[in-house]
């Protein structure tokens, strides 16, 4: 288990719209590298099936140490507080490395 | 019910068999990314189509096409917007973006319109094609516009966003509004085609007029089961909302008749054509920007008005009426 280093994992939920912001932020944070899929589901906005432009969200996860996720979650909190229709999740993960 | 034999056309058969095998809980699916991909294709078809008639157009006309487009553009959100608030049933924000997508317009609808005038032997002008690019946006403005006057109202105060950037967000969203990949790919399509060889124009007319009316079916085939999936959600927005949906493209449907007729001269195709956009609500540009820019607003109202009510009631019932409208304000 010595080859885990400790991270944080952020996976975001958010309207296909807001994908540029996010991911403008993330590289203003410093962030080399996160995974985007495009995703189904349903929620508050009803029905996502990812048929359409409109009806399609994003996921994003971006791993990320403990002092840069400060940042990064006052950031998507601003979004928040504007209206915009975000999940956030952080969680501890290992990072596997050589 | 009037025009209701006229009705039996491929197009609105396959939009009613989506509705239907969603409704009965069938298995049917299309692969996620076709949809869109049908979209792109019916855009640049009608955006080649329209522009190749129109390169031999009279340029007058089409100016005030333009012109008339943007009236409608304009003011049709205006309408919507106070209808909502002194309905009070949403507040100032959700109203904003609700009437924006009314003054926009539904390309599946134009094209619905294009197959029931084609199947029922019915000639058109192709002006309505520059009306359909043009009314894309200035709505998304309008409902803005509404929006901001709203925050004001309502004494909401946005700070800038740091993650943002500035007036960068701004920019963004009118980028967002004028350069969207619908009104690019439509405006792109028709210069290609008023620009095009009559030559390379019959090379293409195989994949642009041979399969276009197969390829509608399948994306009203889609339509119809996206609109059926969002019944559920009428219980949210209750009666009063769900009325809108089909009074206001009744007002739009009315004023387009006017201006097709009266304003721009149409015959009964053409102003069939512009009530049908006048009538129409925008289910693809409009509301990603309005969830970009109204934040505020719940997407699930105005994407349920747009596609679950005022989209089937324009295809269904809307497109028959008028033309109907159309015929008795021409005859007379």
């Amino acid at each position: 288990m010595k080859r885990l280093r400790p991270e944080k994992m952020l996976a975001i939920i958010s309207p296909t719209e807001l994908t540029e912001t996010l991911t403008n932020m993330l590289h203003r944070e410093g962030v080399s590298g996160y995974t985007l899929l495009q995703t189904s589901g349903f929620g508050s906005s009803g029905p996502q099936t990812g048929m359409l432009d409109i009806d399609t969200n994003v996921l994003i996860y971006v791993i990320l140490s403990e002092e840069r996720v400060s940042t990064l979650l006052d950031d998507l909190e601003r979004l928040l507080r504007k209206g915009y229709h975000l999940k956030v999740f952080v969680s501890d993960v290992g990072l596997l490395t050589i | 019910m009037y025009g209701f034999s006229n009705l039996l056309i491929p197009a609105v058969l396959f939009f009613a068999l989506g509705f239907l095998a969603r409704l009965i809980r069938s298995d049917l699916r299309f692969p996620p990314d076709l949809a869109k991909a049908l979209s792109i294709y019916l855009l640049m078809a009608i955006g080649i189509h329209g522009g190749y008639e129109l390169g031999h157009a009279q340029l007058l006309t089409a100016l005030n096409s333009v012109f008339w487009a943007v009236v409608l553009g304009l003011t049709l959100p205006v309408v919507g917007y106070f209808v909502l608030v002194f309905s009070r049933k949403v507040d100032a924000l959700n109203a904003a973006a609700i009437a924006a997508h009314y003054g926009s317009v539904s390309a599946g609808t134009f094209l619905t319109a294009m197959a029931y005038l084609d199947s029922n032997g019915i000639p058109y002008e192709k002006y309505p094609v520059i009306m359909l690019a043009v009314m894309e946006s200035p709505a998304i403005v309008v409902g803005l516009l509404l929006a901001a006057w709203s925050r004001r109202r309502l004494g909401i105060v946005r700070d800038d966003v740091r993650a943002d950037a500035g007036g960068q967000h701004s920019v963004g969203i009118l980028r967002e509004a004028f350069l969207n990949g619908s009104v690019v790919l439509l405006a792109g399509s028709m210069l290609i085609g008023a620009v095009v060889a009559p030559k390379s124009m019959a090379a293409l007319n195989p994949f642009v007029t041979d399969i276009f009316m197969g390829a509608l079916c399948l994306f009203l085939l889609e339509m119809g089961m996206e609109a059926a999936l969002r019944i559920s959600e009428f219980r949210r927005m209750g009666l009063v909302l769900a009325a809108f949906g089909v009074l206001m493209p009744l007002v739009g449907g009315l004023v387009g008749v006017l201006v097709g007729r009266a304003a721009l001269g149409f015959g009964v195709g053409g102003t069939t054509m512009v009530a049908v956009l006048a009538a129409s609500a925008s289910y693809i540009a409009v509301p990603p920007v309005m969830r970009l820019a109204v934040p505020e607003a719940n997407p699930s109202f105005y994407i349920t008005l747009s596609l679950g009510i005022t989209f089937p009631f324009n295809v269904i019932f809307g497109i028959p009426l008028y033309h109907h409208m159309a015929q008795a304000i021409v005859g007379a």
